[in-house]
Formats: C-alpha cells, sequence, structure tokens
C-alpha cells in the first residue's frame, strides 16, 4: 500500500508503518462514514435493499480506472511500476467464495469487521475473533494446501493481454456495467424495499 | 442541451462523464505510452552520489537470515561459477540477458558480479531501462567473502567489540564459511588465500525457492 516510497526505499520500516496507520484510520474513518461498519447496511446488499456497497465500489473502481488509464495515456504515471497481483486462477476463485460465503454468513468482510470492533460492537469482535482463529487453523494447514495454493499460476496477467484487445476498450466496457449497474441498483433497491419493508437501517 | 444536462441529478451527471471518458478511452491507444522515460542523467549522478545504489554484505545476509523476501538477488557471473558457489537464493543471470530475464520494473533487484564491475554496469543497464528500485552489493561477491562467510576476527577482541563480532561469527557459520582470526591484528586478511568454499553445506534455497514464493502485497 505504501509503494512507491516505501519499496523503492525513500523511508524505512519503521516510518512506513507510521503511513500505514494513517492510511488505514483514514480508511476506516471513511468505512464508517459510509455506513460500512453496520452489518445491516452491509446485508442490504445482498436482500437487495441497499446497494450502497456495490455503488461505493464500483465508483472507486471506475474513478481509480480512468485515472489511471489517462495519467498513464498522458505518460504522467509509468504504467508499468503499477503493481499487478498476480493470477492463481482456481485458488482465487475458490478463496473469494470462502470470503463470500463469510460474509453473508458474518455480516462483515475483514476490513469493515475492523471498523465494527473499533465502534465497540460485539458481533464484530466475534467476526474478528473467528477471522484470526481462521488465520490460524490455514497457517497451520498451510503445508497440506500449499500445491493448490501455488495452482493454476498465471503470473502478472490482464484481460487485454490474454484477450488481445485494447485497454481503452476494457475501460468502455466496465465504465459501462458500472453505471448500467448503478441504475439498475437504484431501481432495484426501490423495488426491494417496496417489497420487504422491513430491514432498512 | 444545456437544459438536459440541467435537468439531470448529480449523479447521472457524474454517471454521463464517466461514460464519455470512457468511449474516449476506447480510441484514445493504449496507456502505457509512459513506459519508457526519458534517462535522468542528472537523477542517477545524484543517486550514485548518496550512495543509495547499493546494498551492504552484511545487510543482505541479515535479510537472508530472516527470510525477507522482497527482492530478487541477481547473479550475473557465468553458469560454471554460480554453480560452483553463489549466495543462497542468487538466480543466475548473464548480463546479456538480463533484459529479457522478466524482472519486474517496480521490483526490488540487487545485483552482484564477482568484484563490482559488472554489477555496475548492469546496474545501469537497468537504470536506463527505467527499473526504479536496482541494487548492488557493495564489493560484489568478494565483499560477501570477506564480510560475510570469512570475516576477520581478532584473536583477542576489545570487550565492546564482542557482541558484533559474535554476530559475525555466528552470520559467518549459517552461511557455511568460518571466520578468520589472526594474531596480527593489522595485517590484511584480503592478501590471504580464502579456504575451499563448501558450497553443498549452504542452504541453497532459504525459505522457499524463488519461483514459488508469493508476493504478500494488496489488500
Amino acid at each position: 500500500m505504501n509503494a512507491p516510497l516505501y519499496k523503492f526505499g525513500f523511508f524505512g520500516d519503521g516510518f512506513s508503518l507510521i503511513v500505514a496507520f494513517v492510511i488505514g484510520i483514514g480508511f476506516g474513518f471513511f468505512l464508517e462514514r459510509a455506513g460500512f461498519g453496520s452489518p445491516r447496511k452491509l446485508m442490504g446488499q445482498f436482500y437487495l435493499t441497499d446497494l450502497a456497497v456495490f455503488k461505493v465500489m464500483f465508483t472507486a473502481i471506475v474513478t481509480a480506472m480512468l485515472g489511471l488509464f489517462y495519467l498513464g495515456w498522458i505518460g504522467f504515471v509509468d504504467m508499468s511500476l503499477v503493481y499487478l497481483p498476480p493470477t492463481y486462477l482456481l485458488p482465487q476463485i475458490t478463496g473469494g467464495l470462502i470470503l463470500g460465503v463469510g460474509f453473508v454468513v458474518g455480516g462483515y468482510c475483514p476490513g469493515t469487521s475492523c471498523v465494527g470492533v473499533a465502534t465497540g460492537r460485539l458481533d464484530a469482535i466475534v467476526f474478528l475473533v473467528g477471522l484470526m482463529v481462521g488465520i490460524f487453523i490455514f497457517g497451520e494447514f498451510y503445508p497440506v494446501i500449499e500445491g493448490f495454493y501455488n495452482a493454476t499460476a498465471m503470473g502478472q496477467v490482464t484481460i487485454p493481454e490474454i484477450w488481445k484487445i485494447s485497454y481503452g476498450l476494457i475501460v468502455l466496457v466496465v465504465v459501462l456495467i458500472a453505471v448500467g449497474g448503478f441504475a439498475g441498483a437504484t431501481r432495484i433497491e426501490k423495488l426491494m424495499s417496496a417489497k420487504k419493508g422491513g430491514l432498512q437501517t | 442541451m444545456n437544459s438536459i444536462l440541467s435537468r439531470m441529478s448529480r449523479n447521472a451527471r457524474l454517471g454521463l462523464l464517466a461514460c464519455l471518458l470512457g468511449l474516449i478511452a476506447a480510441f484514445a491507444g493504449s496507456p502505457y505510452s509512459g513506459t519508457r522515460v526519458a534517462l535522468d542523467t542528472v537523477e542517477l549522478a545524484g543517486i550514485v552520489e548518496r550512495e543509495v545504489d547499493h546494498v551492504l554484505a552484511a545487510d543482505l545476509a541479515d535479510w537472508i537470515i530472516q527470510g525477507k523476501m522482497d527482492y530478487r538477488l541477481i547473479d550475473l557471473r557465468s553458469e560454471e561459477e554460480f554453480n560452483q558457489y553463489h549466495i543462497p537464493g542468487a538466480e543466475n543471470v548473464p548480463l546479456s540477458g538480463l533484459p529479457d530475464y522478466g524482472l519486474q520494473r517496480n521490483e526490488k533487484i540487487i545485483l552482484y558480479s564477482g568484484g563490482g564491475i559488472h554489477s555496475a554496469q548492469a546496474w545501469f543497464l537497468l537504470k536506463a531501462d527505467g527499473y526504479k528500485a536496482a541494487y548492488m552489493l557493495l564489493g560484489g561477491l568478494d565483499e560477501w567473502k570477506d564480510q560475510v562467510l570469512f570475516p576477520y576476527v581478532p584473536a583477542e577482541p576489545e570487550p565492546e567489540q564482542r557482541a558484533s563480532l559474535d554476530k559475525m561469527k555466528e552470520v559467518s557459520k549459517f552461511f557455511g564459511g568460518s571466520p578468520q582470526t589472526g594474531n596480527n591484528g593489522d595485517e590484511s586478511y584480503e592478501g590471504k588465500p580464502l579456504p575451499e568454499l563448501k558450497s553443498p553445506v549452504l542452504p541453497d534455497k532459504p525459505a522457499s525457492s524463488p519461483v514459488k514464493r508469493k508476493k504478500k502485497e494488496g489488500c
């Protein structure tokens, strides 16, 4: 998160922790202010009564994507320096599903559970304890699952590279999906709240 | 046109702006045009002058012992020399193969050769090609031998030196070397022939091989 300043040695380990702390507090603050410290708000996502999470995430994606694309295009940002997490297709799909199930069952995702703990929510504390237990179990079983963990390694790949299409086209498609999603989400929210009546924050 | 815009909500206007930018992006070309940067010789000279272009053998040894994996260690010597001995975790890449070796421009890369000349040249090549975090091992493998594998430890050290000398000895043993003790402290150990390297004893790969490691980064 602190790249490139930390990575390239502009400051050391100690200072990077301070930077991480400040960024973390800021991230948590805005999550809380957006209402994401409440599992009711988050759960609205899955009952289709409140799609704020979807809208916030897609807004962030579209903003960052357009910003990076144009800054790279005018030569301000060297895109080859932007970190690409390597793709491990099957383990990542599995991990995503496990996280999704945990999200639905527990009412939090890892980041929002920390926000919930900060505001003193008991369910968030239970969730965080479960998260720690999960980390511990994963660590203990790592030698057993290491093969799968490193399976289907594809390296640092992007969709334009695999499908041989231009980056700009992907940008357009994602923007259209997002804007269509926003319009659709607002309509679905109205429809579902009218139907259910309950489960409001 | 104005009346349509004014009737739209702020969100709808932002959405429209995003669509417009997306549409232009589809025809704009590659965002990677800023990838090749012009060589900034003043900046390079500054890096060299500030001496932030290299890492010390002792620091590298510490990183290997701690299992720090946030760098790639590149051995620029010949395959033969590499097979004879190399620093644990190193990858053998000849100078000519460096541009195509698949190093990332945002990776921390530590270069070393026998002395220091080849690694310095390779460092410049990488820098010129836009690699941001290239470093060289100061003094190369010679320095690694002198400082880490076979460090000179005086037979009767000063009391305040003892702690750091003990650490040197431990580090040396970790890498399969042996500390050199001499009776006359002012005689340089550098001229002495280095003992045979015990390659098989060395932990060839530290915690995990560099190929398999996953980067712990992101959210």
